[in-house]
């Protein structure tokens, strides 16, 4: 069922952007290290495009990280100033519509699901056991918690290029869901051209394309269309259907790849028409991706990388810096492997992973892979630790500013202070993916004790 | 050594301070770093003590200025106390730290004048070269505020009274009050006192206790001669006495001088009020006073201009209990924790019991109830909670908020204010419970909701234990057993006599005390010994200083404390109601 006067909060959600962005005045929020990072702050973006209006390289000076096509959209707004604002409000308002198109890509990906879940469990029988309990509109639940989530807010108003790569994401699990080829490669090929991280999504998108949406695990439909085929010999509609479910379909993925190769091609074309005669396509893949894979700016944020590659010794650091980037590579395949009948709530799990792992993390990604949990509502109802997890998120989402005080401004503090929320952050987030796998698991394990019932 | 006009604004142009700012510069420095000693003096209206401090400033300044081992800069500010040491202070500061690049001459006095930081004569033009020259030194390593009060005691030694606390209980580095008391008594003969609570020097219950654990020592000590844990009467008592004083002006989170302009730069400045045991008007005294108390600035000049890092940061986070003893955070924080430490503990077993309970209910229950919007699954439960707790901290925001507003009313009575707060506070809960339900209509089990509670305590508790320790620790003292004692009073019936009285006296007692509002009128009551409605309009008064001063104890008084108190009542008075009666009732 949908949630009541969802559009009413929804317009709240925005309004109340809006209201922060209008009248909030500057709250210096860009210039938190919580929210802003070296590759999505506003103020390097607008370094860059002044640099590039100067005929330099915008990346010159190890000032900007981001996506050329970025300055060519948001270049020319951050030049202009409105009196009585903060210095980039166009800017605010442009990622305030972004915001709100994700939420609502959430929504429909949300309604996707929900129709393949209940298919899934009306060709199980199990509609009557399960749906009637814990049956909530899960799309509109995800995209209230991505609007009124207030690190998205936060975010947002903070004018930081976060809320784009965000988008760009949802759009690829969209599309996927979908099964629109072309807006799923256009997502991907933009996410990672964005942020390099996101990269690893191909398996969940390519899973998404072959299988569709999520569905309990394959043996359960097997079991039932045995015992099915025992009890009934001459009912054919459930062996049938569970078999659509089985089937890989090639012809999708054939046509994402085919368009994830357009859309790169389309995507560097575009990259080195804007860093023509002012850089090259090598510079900028040096001082995106490189910056991102190298962890050269060591500044303070959220994540625990800066702490340990600030005290690293020289000689050591390419070895841990290979170990830190293959962390996130390790785990693609296992969870794969797991959770290959459920490849949206793997994108999600892909998501949290990156947020915990990746150079520069910041509330934004976290915003993005609470949203999408939001999806999951029906299916992780039973999960455990959640009253722990949510007064952990509210308690060092407001310790870390305090400790950041500390350490910066007051001087009664050191680093360690400051560490130690990002140490406990990490370590609510890692609770965070470890219950909710389990939970899922424990789900599907339920389904298939109902079916054998 | 030059002069500088700084600063003092009145908002009119004819009432102004001129603070005079001399700089030395450091013949063996490279002008990076500088040492501050400031002389606060009235300027309208100079009274002896304060000639004889500008005099011993400017003894200590002409010295310096021949001083050949000098290697960081001094700067000598004799500020203009006339409209308070620490505005004085803390504009020159202010101007120190915020250079004006006046890219547009055209503006020049206005701007000025807005910004409200610089005095200057109306005609502005003449003065711009002098603007420009605003002399500075380098980063500020250290500040000595000294100031001479009144003679207080006659044929005594003369004294020295530390002020350290800044704002919000920052503290200076432990170091410099160190470098302060060892050469005011080793080196100039001086007794050196910090700030003291005279009412507990006197007290006779305090006197109990001292003796008390002064017999306990001694017993101990017979046992094990290697213990050393007796402590005199006359020691105990003023150290409890001091202890007390360091705490409240450490939780006020007012700073106690103009030392706390300083800290606000994240410079550490201590105070020196000397207290002359002569009259003035003896020049023998004088010259000699002027010789130990120049001799101990000099000292501290001396130590702090050889160090050559900052002060180590470990030592920034303490408690005087003397003017050389001081209770670590190390030591302090044992106690704290271990007061915290049951909160999780409790919280995490009422939300698990209330889960599990929750789950045999599904089982019996049929499945119905599906229409309710929230998620049935049994770990969720607490979201429902967790709003009401949203709500009650939005109304508390908006309830903080409130004074800045109704400030703005002119001319009325603290106590009309008082009122009008308390009356817009109410009808904002009101308003918000009719907006979104209120929570004993919402259906939330109080066993969740004292859960929440406890949970946003200890958030709050440990977020205000970095802030400002020392309110975190007094409020903890009222605030934890009022949490934990919590129970409704429906369910107190079903407990035997002796336990539901003593439970019912501890949580109206505690629940009195909690509010902050009677607790400051039974405060003030006790201290004045009268009970009067004018009580109301001082608690107004007072939370309007701490709102001046940007005190973040008034955060913590209506962000954490007030609706913690309001759960607590809200847990007090639930309906209890057991899901099975309640499906029967509908």
């Amino acid at each position: 069922m949908a949630i009541r006067n969802f559009w009413s909060m929804a317009a709240a959600a925005v309004g109340f952007r809006l209201v922060l962005v209008l009248f909030g005045g500057d709250l210096h929020l860009a210039s938190r290290p919580e929210v802003s990072t070296p590759l999505t702050s506003i103020r390097r973006l607008a370094e860059g495009y002044w640099l590039k209006q100067a005929s330099m390289s915008p990346y010159s000076g190890s000032m900007y990280h981001g996506s050329p096509l970025l300055l060519l959209v948001l270049g020319p707004l951050t030049n202009k100033r409105s009196v009585g604002h903060h210095d980039h409000i166009y800017c605010s308002l442009i990622f305030v519509a972004v915001d709100f198109i994700a939420a609502m890509l959430i929504r429909a990906t949300g309604r996707r699901l929900q129709i393949a879940r209940n298919r899934n469990l009306k060709s199980l029988e199990l509609t009557e056991a399960v749906s009637n309990s814990v049956n909530v509109s899960a799309g509109d639940i995800a995209s209230l918690i991505y609007l009124w989530n207030p690190w998205a807010i936060v975010t947002c108003v903070g004018s930081c290029t976060s809320p784009i790569e965000n988008l760009m994401v949802v759009i690829m699990i969209y599309g996927a869901c979908s099964r629109l080829a072309p807006l799923a490669a256009f997502g991907y090929v933009m996410a990672t051209h964005l942020s390099l991280y996101p990269a690893i999504l191909i398996v969940p998108i390519i899973l998404l394309l072959g299988y569709g949406p999520d569905a309990p695990p394959t043996k359960v439909f097997r079991i039932k269309s045995s015992s099915a085929s025992k009890t009934d010999v001459s009912d054919n509609d459930k062996s049938s259907s569970s078999r659509d479910v089985q089937q890989f379909l090639w012809k999708p993925v054939f046509h994402f790849i085919l368009w994830m190769l357009f859309w790169t091609f389309y995507v560097l074309l575009l990259s080195s028409i804007v860093l023509n005669k002012v850089g090259g396509l090598q510079e900028m893949f040096e001082k995106t991706y490189g910056f991102i894979l190298t962890v050269k700016d060591l500044s303070p944020n959220i994540g625990v990388l800066w702490y340990f590659f600030a005290e690293v010794f020289d000689f050591f650091r390419s070895f841990f810096l290979i170990v830190f980037n293959m962390n996130i590579v390790f785990m693609v395949l296992p969870l794969a492997i797991r959770l290959k009948h459920r490849p949206c709530f793997l994108a999600f799990i892909y998501t949290a992973i990156v947020a915990i792992l990746k150079s520069y993390p910041s509330v934004g990604d976290s915003a993005l892979y609470l949203g999408l949990l939001g999806l999951f509502a029906n299916e992780l109802a039973e999960m455990q630790f959640t009253f722990f997890l949510f007064f952990g998120y509210i308690g060092v989402s407001l310790l870390s500013p305090v400790m950041h005080n500390l350490w910066i401004w007051r001087g009664t503090g050191n680093a360690n202070f400051y560490f130690a929320t990002g140490l406990a952050y990490t370590c609510l987030q890692t609770v965070l993916v470890v219950e909710s796998v389990s939970s899922m698991i424990k789900h599907d394990r339920k389904l298939r004790l109902l079916v054998t019932a | 050594m030059t002069n500088n006009m700084a600063a003092k604004p009145n908002g009119t142009y004819t009432n102004f301070g001129i603070n005079t700012v001399g700089i030395i510069r450091a013949p063996r420095g490279d002008g990076k770093e500088a040492i501050v000693l400031v002389t606060p003096y009235n300027s309208q209206k100079v009274t002896p003590n304060e000639l004889l401090s500008l005099a011993l400033g400017f003894s200590v300044f002409s010295l310096l200025s021949r001083a050949a081992w000098l290697s960081k800069d001094i700067v000598w500010l004799s500020a203009d106390s006339q409209f308070g040491e620490y505005s004085a202070v803390s504009s020159w500061l202010n101007q120190y730290h915020n250079p004006m690049f006046l890219s547009h001459p055209v503006n020049l006095d206005t701007k000025i004048y807005g910004a409200n930081q610089f005095l200057y004569k109306p005609d502005g033009t003449a003065e711009k070269a002098e603007l420009m020259a605003f002399k500075r030194a380098g980063t500020m390593a250290a500040a000595l505020i000294f100031k001479v009060g009144e003679t207080r005691k006659y044929g005594d030694r003369d004294s020295v009274t530390m002020y350290a606390e800044a704002s919000n209980g920052q503290m200076p580095n432990l170091d410099l009050l160190n470098v302060v008391h060892y050469l005011a008594v080793h080196r100039q003969g001086f007794r050196v006192n910090v700030e003291t609570f005279n009412s507990l020097l006197s007290s006779s219950w305090l006197r109990v206790i001292a003796e008390v654990f002064q017999n306990l020592g001694s017993v101990l000590r017979k046992i094990n001669p290697d213990w050393k844990l007796d402590v005199t009467v006359p020691d105990y008592v003023e150290g409890t006495a001091n202890l007390a004083s360091s705490m409240y002006n450490q939780a006020l989170g007012v700073p106690t001088g103009s030392h706390g302009a300083f800290r606000d730069y994240q410079v550490d400045a201590v105070s020196l009020e000397f207290a002359p045991a002569f009259h003035l008007k003896n020049e023998n005294a004088k010259s000699s006073f002027l010789l130990r108390g120049g001799r101990l600035t000099e000292g501290v000049v001396r130590s702090v201009n050889n160090l050559l890092e900052k002060f180590h940061q470990s030592f920034f986070l303490y408690f005087l209990t003397a003017p050389s003893k001081f209770i670590s955070v190390g030591v302090y924080m044992i106690p704290f924790a271990l007061l915290l430490a049951p909160l999780p503990i409790v919280a995490a077993a009422l939300a698990g019991g209330s889960k599990t309970k929750g789950k045999l209910e599904d089982e019996c229950k049929t499945k119905g109830n599906a229409d309710d919007l929230q998620m049935e699954g049994g770990s969720w439960k607490w979201l429902k909670s967790a709003r009401v707790l949203l709500i009650i901290q939005f109304w508390a925001v908006l309830v903080s908020l409130l004074p800045y507003y109704i400030s703005q009313i002119p001319g009325a009575m603290p106590i009309q204010y008082a009122v009008i707060w308390a009356v817009l506070s109410i009808t904002i809960l009101i308003i918000l419970y009719a907006m979104f339900g209120s929570p004993s209509r919402a259906g939330v089990e109080w066993k969740l909701l004292k859960a929440t509670m406890i949970t946003s305590i200890t958030i709050g508790m440990g977020l205000m234990s970095i802030i400002n320790f020392a309110t975190a620790q007094l409020g903890a003292l009222i605030l934890i057993p009022m949490c934990l004692f919590s129970r409704p009073l429906r369910a107190q019936l079903e407990m035997n006599f002796l336990p539901r009285t003593v439970l019912l006296a501890s949580n109206i007692l505690l629940t009195v005390l909690g509010f902050p509002p009677a607790a400051f009128l039974i405060m003030k009551g006790l201290s004045k010994g009268s009970w009067t409605v004018d009580i109301v309009g001082d608690f107004w008064l007072w939370m309007e200083f701490l709102w001046e001063w940007s005190s973040a104890t008034y955060l913590y008084v209506f962000l954490v404390h007030l609706p913690c108190w309001l759960l607590c009542i809200h847990v007090l008075l639930h309906p209890c109601y057991q899901p099975e009666s309640k499906m029967k009732q509908e």
